[in-house]
């Protein structure tokens, strides 16, 4: 790819406009090319401060009074911990298990699957992406949070296979609560999953390995944990 | 990215930020809310909605302010960044708020000083606000409306390029340009 088009990518990137495709290949481009690469590293960088300039133009307007007695309010208290029921129910909605090596379409997989797995991806990058985006390895994956956010990916590559009929069980824990958050066996090695969590109000991500399809009781063993 | 004054108050009341210190968190709300209201609400179009933004993204910064890392550029660029996309997030995820949000945009020429009466805003940010105004004024209208469409309005380059019935290469090379510009005014760059 010449350097005019990768450019061209950068800088739909810091505005944060790209999608498809184009945001896959810049995600490829930041993690493989970009970084080994001083051109575009001075490009990416000069890029991220126009962006970040361009956040000034609107004129600011003064924050409703409420705002900031609201914030207060919320700085005394410890993030809260939600209700096992709650947390339980939401478990329950997990959006997505799938190994990216299986995005491209291959035989036997439907069209629509290899839709809905790269827009998973896509979700995945994104997510990422932001800057307040904290990552904490959990063995071979890495969890990615955002405070806040009642979102949470773990990805990984070189993720071992369970043993024969055994999954890997994914749990959120807050204290004693172990809330069940999804089944997966990597593909090529590689997974991405997503739980409807923020990852500000759980103590650590845990997985054991389990039979395939056994009842989701709580963890009796830690293969990998977030705290470990 | 030129290091200011404002900038190095920001390094010292983020440190005490991460201490736990609640002056140093209000002394970044006083600095900060107004621009940060000013920009969720120019993409969201919605009071309600931007003031949802700016709550999120300062609670974000007290429950984790490790996560501005001072290697990577002033505070003002990460916190602003931060607020413009949750508010990318909240316009991508509200689609009915498009229309709203295309009124809220301002395709006009700019306008001049126009900050709301009860906001006291830091001399550094209003004169570097001015400088990003006058470096926008010296675009090629197509070159700042893709800019605008992408940044002020959160959509992306596929949309832009369907909503003005060009292709998508155009839209791309647009963009470049209009970014290369603004470097070269805002950075003095050849």
């Amino acid at each position: 790819m010449e350097h005019e088009a990768i450019e061209e990518l950068l800088a739909g990137y810091v505005l944060r406009s790209l999608s498809g495709e184009d945001a896959r290949e810049a995600d490829r481009l930041l993690s493989e090319h970009v970084p080994g690469c001083a051109r575009c590293r001075d490009a990416l960088a000069g890029y991220r401060d126009v962006a970040a300039d361009l956040a000034l133009e609107p004129a600011p307007i003064a924050a409703p009074d409420v705002l900031l007695p609201r914030l207060h309010r919320e700085l005394e208290v410890p993030a809260p911990r939600r209700r096992p029921a709650v947390l339980f129910a939401a478990a329950a909605s997990v959006v997505a298990v799938l190994g990216l090596g299986g995005l491209a379409v291959t035989q036997g997989m439907q069209a629509s699957d290899a839709r809905r797995q790269a827009a998973l991806a896509q979700q995945f990058v994104e997510f990422s992406q932001q800057p307040d985006t904290r990552q904490v390895p959990v063995g071979p994956v890495t969890e990615y949070g955002r405070p806040g956010i009642e979102e949470l990916w773990l990805y990984g590559t070189g993720v071992p296979e369970p043993g024969p009929d055994m999954v890997w069980r994914v749990w959120l824990v807050s204290g004693s609560t172990y809330t069940f958050c999804a089944d997966f066996r990597p593909v090529d090695g590689r997974v991405i999953l997503a739980c409807p969590a923020d990852s500000a109000r759980i103590d650590k991500v845990l997985v054991d390995e389990v039979p395939a399809g056994s009842a989701h009781t709580e963890p009796v063993d830690e293969t990998w944990s977030s705290a470990a | 990215m030129a290091v200011q004054g404002g900038d190095l108050d920001d390094l010292e009341l983020h440190r005490r930020l991460a201490a736990g210190d609640r002056g140093a968190f209000d002394d970044l709300y006083r600095r900060y809310a107004g621009p940060a209201y000013g920009l969720a609400f120019r993409l969201t179009g919605q009071q309600v909605l931007a003031q949802d933004v700016v709550h999120d993204a300062f609670l974000a910064l007290w429950r984790a302010p490790e996560a501005y890392d001072p290697a990577r550029g002033p505070f003002r660029s990460f916190f602003l960044a931060l607020v413009h996309h949750r508010a990318v997030d909240t316009v991508r995820r509200e689609d009915r708020l498009r229309k709203r949000s295309e009124r809220a945009s301002n395709l006009e020429p700019l306008r001049g000083e126009d900050v709301a009466d009860d906001v006291v805003e830091e001399t550094f940010l209003s004169s570097r606000r001015q400088e990003v105004r006058d470096a926008l004024r010296t675009l090629p209208p197509e070159q700042r409306q893709v800019l605008e469409m992408a940044y002020f309005q959160g959509k992306t380059q596929v949309s832009i390029a369907e909503e003005l019935g060009i292709p998508l290469g155009t839209v791309k090379t647009r963009t470049l340009a209009a970014m290369r510009k603004l470097r070269r005014e805002l950075y003095r760059e050849d």
